[in-house]
């Protein structure tokens, strides 16, 4: 594999200029905020590329994790290298902040900032590509084209990364994600685990199962409910009747705690505390971001036709991609040419990606998949 | 109770698992019990009594009665080092984790390239009047799954044998203990030889020229009393044992119809959609030229075991049905 994708994308393209990193932003959280609006803007682009293609007929199948960003961004920045990351089909915004470091595939394009998180290591412009393989489903993608977009793992020990991804059962890896917390108790270590979920499987009985075994167990484990209030085409009014999901945590005696979904900055500050709670042995946190639906169940199906007309502007005119980059703006920490700059790049950036995966070959049909390890 | 083992005792199968269990728990700290009951009361078996107390309570977990978020919890556990063992306090409940088996567990190797260390232990089969919900035999539901191994010991040997291989096994290992079995078998384990994997393996227990049958855990042993019977009939059965499902290997078995023309299989399960389905199709496969008689299956009706032991009786393969059955194969 490391052979087929060496080659295309060793070389990461040069800033367009070098004006942003002569700059500094001062402060650990202007600077997370603007580190975090980077991945959010990366992870945006990605998404409306991948739609484009679904939509030209390039790609059979995407769920789109528009609207996510905020959430999935600053969840995943809450965690460390070594930490386990489990995903669902809307988080790719937690994904490419997990996997790559942003300034070494797009030098420059973030300010002089501080940060003292420990992120994963080893070669991010490689492991961007291969996921970019992996939704265009070639053989250098992480299933080698036996499974779609986000349902593979991808776990490097040696560059602390642990990313295990979801099954179409959704509600089914909660159990699991507990797990992977379960092995960092077993062995010691201050490891967590974070989790996300939609509301609509909170419904399921691995969602209970889980979570009451987490409790009694004191796992490191937070569960992020990624509420955009429906599922598939179920409203959440006829998919629960609690006034919050987050009024849940109190039924397995552990925090519960409900977030602006749209606020990276909030839910970074949710996470932060949940995931040091996590290390300090206190156990879980279910964590409920409040978000709102922008695309359909997957893009191609008419289940957005079900949102209110009323209801989907309201979701729109508070997409969280807008919403920090009026913030970045209003505080002055970028300004409208530096976002547009770094969107350009963001844009080109996942272009590139695509274009260069497209040309991977399709996968070897006459390959063996092993069933069992021998 | 776990036990010492030395070379020629005779171990009772249900210590015989207790002690694969201690003993592997001795050789790999990694390997973490769970399941409901099992901790300071031993389980509904006793066959982890005194557990607790030697291994500590982060090894022998108590769980809730929440059989999908265990089985999920330890696939979680498993994909990073840890080795867990659940009991399904009665294989039946396996059931409220199906999906967790078959879906995230069993394919997770094949979606991933990660494999899912843990074996489940299912305490299985009638013969106790305890009804429906704690007598099944429910092997093929898992035989029907690939990225799962499936093994179902008869005898006190490779109950100790291959519960140490499966917790060594780097995959997924449904492990069918018989209930019946448990104060009843009582044969010699040899500890020596382990090997780390599960493979397939079919063994003759016993000679004979007429019919050959094919069959593993409480069944095995009543067929080795119908071959018993039926040879002072003048009629030689070649009993084969399959204390291994998955990996299947009948190779023996092929064999052994060479020379005997005649097969049936013997199982306790219920018929349509059983094991026996599989093995005679392959058997067809394989040997069809070499049958003088149609493959015969012996197994329990299709319907749900009764509680009333008289009742249940009717429905479980007994010797003397596996008699009557065979000598109708004979003469067929």
């Amino acid at each position: 594999m490391d052979e087929e994708t060496g080659g295309v994308i060793s070389n990461p393209e040069q800033p367009a200029s070098n004006q942003q990193s002569s700059r500094h932003i001062a402060g650990e959280s202007s600077g997370s905020l603007v580190e975090m609006h980077a991945y959010m803007r990366l992870a945006r682009e990605w998404d409306l590329r991948f739609e484009k293609m679904f939509r030209t007929g390039a790609l059979s199948k995407w769920y789109s994790s528009i609207g996510n960003e905020a959430t999935t961004v600053a969840a995943a920045t809450s965690i460390e290298a070594g930490d386990a990351l489990l995903t669902l089909h809307r988080d790719s915004g937690a994904i490419l902040r997990h996997y790559i470091d942003i300034e070494s595939v797009l030098p420059g394009v973030l300010p002089e900032i501080t940060s003292t998180r420990k992120a994963v290591g080893g070669d991010s412009h490689a492991r961007f590509f291969r996921l970019t393989c992996q939704m265009l489903g070639r053989q250098a993608g992480f299933s080698c084209g036996h499974e779609r977009s986000y349902h593979y793992n991808l776990i490097e020990e040696d560059n602390g990364l642990i990313h295990i991804g979801m099954i179409s059962h959704l509600g089914s890896m909660i159990p699991v994600a507990a797990g992977t917390a379960f092995a960092f108790q077993q062995q010691g270590s201050d490891r967590v685990a974070i989790n996300f979920i939609g509301e609509g499987a909170t419904s399921t009985g691995d969602f209970h199962e889980a979570l009451n075994i987490a409790s009694v167990w004191k796992l490191p484990f937070i569960l992020v409910i990624e509420n955009n209030r429906w599922a598939f085409s179920t409203p959440a009014s006829q998919q629960y009747a609690c006034a919050s999901l987050a009024d849940r945590g109190a039924g397995y005696g552990i925090p519960g705690i409900q977030v602006d979904g749209n606020d990276p900055a909030a839910v970074l500050q949710v996470m932060q505390s949940a995931v040091e709670r996590a290390r300090r042995g206190e156990g879980p946190t279910l964590v409920e971001a409040m978000l709102g639906r922008h695309r359909g169940h997957s893009e191609g199906d008419d289940s957005l036709l079900q949102v209110p007309e009323q209801e989907l502007g309201e979701y729109q005119s508070s997409d969280p991609v807008d919403l920090i980059e009026k913030k970045l703006l209003d505080e002055n920490l970028l300004t409208r040419d530096e976002l547009n700059d770094i969107e350009e790049r963001c844009a080109a950036l996942v272009m590139k990606m695509v274009d260069e995966a497209m040309s991977m070959p399709e996968p070897d049909l006459d390959q063996e998949r092993r069933i069992l390890e021998d | 109770m776990k036990t010492e083992i030395t070379a020629d005792q005779e171990v009772l199968y249900i210590d015989a698992i207790s002690t694969a269990l201690s003993d592997e728990m001795h050789s790999d700290p990694s390997v973490v019990l769970m399941g409901q009951d099992i901790a300071g009361h031993g389980g509904a078996f006793k066959i982890t009594k005194g557990f607790l107390e030697e291994f500590g309570d982060k090894r022998v977990r108590n769980t809730p009665i929440a059989e999908s978020g265990t089985i999920g919890i330890a696939t979680g556990a498993a994909m990073l080092g840890v080795k867990p063992v659940i009991e399904m306090q009665f294989a039946d409940f396996i059931s409220c984790g199906f999906n967790q088996v078959v879906n995230v567990a069993a394919k997770m190797f094949w979606r991933t390239e990660r494999a899912v260390p843990i074996v489940i232990r299912l305490p299985g089969g009638g013969g106790m009047g305890a009804g429906a919900f704690h007598s099944q035999n429910i092997e093929s539901w898992f035989l029907h799954t690939p990225g799962l191994k499936v093994v179902a010991p008869a005898f006190s040997g490779d109950a100790y044998r291959l519960l140490r291989e499966a917790i060594r096994d780097p995959n997924p290992v449904l492990y069918f203990e018989h209930k019946f079995l448990y104060r009843r078998e009582r044969s010699t384990v040899d500890p020596s030889s382990l090997n780390d994997r599960i493979e397939g393996e079919s063994r003759v227990l016993r000679s004979g020229s007429h019919i050959t049958t094919v069959s593993w855990g409480w069944m095995t042993h009543r067929t080795l009393e119908a071959a018993e019977i039926l040879a002072e009939e003048g009629i030689e059965v070649e009993v084969i044992d399959l204390p291994v499902l998955s990996p299947l290997d009948l190779e023996e078995v092929f064999t052994s119809i060479e020379k005997t023309q005649r097969v049936a299989i013997v199982h306790e399960a219920t018929a349509t959609g059983g094991f026996g389905a599989e093995i005679a199709a392959q058997i067809g496969d394989r040997s069809i030229w070499n049958l003088d008689a149609p493959v015969r299956r012996i197994t329990y009706p299709d319907s749900p075991p009764p509680f009333h032991k008289g009742l249940e009786a009717t429905r479980i393969p007994s010797p003397e049905r596996i008699v009557s059955e065979l000598k109708e194969l004979f003469q067929a």
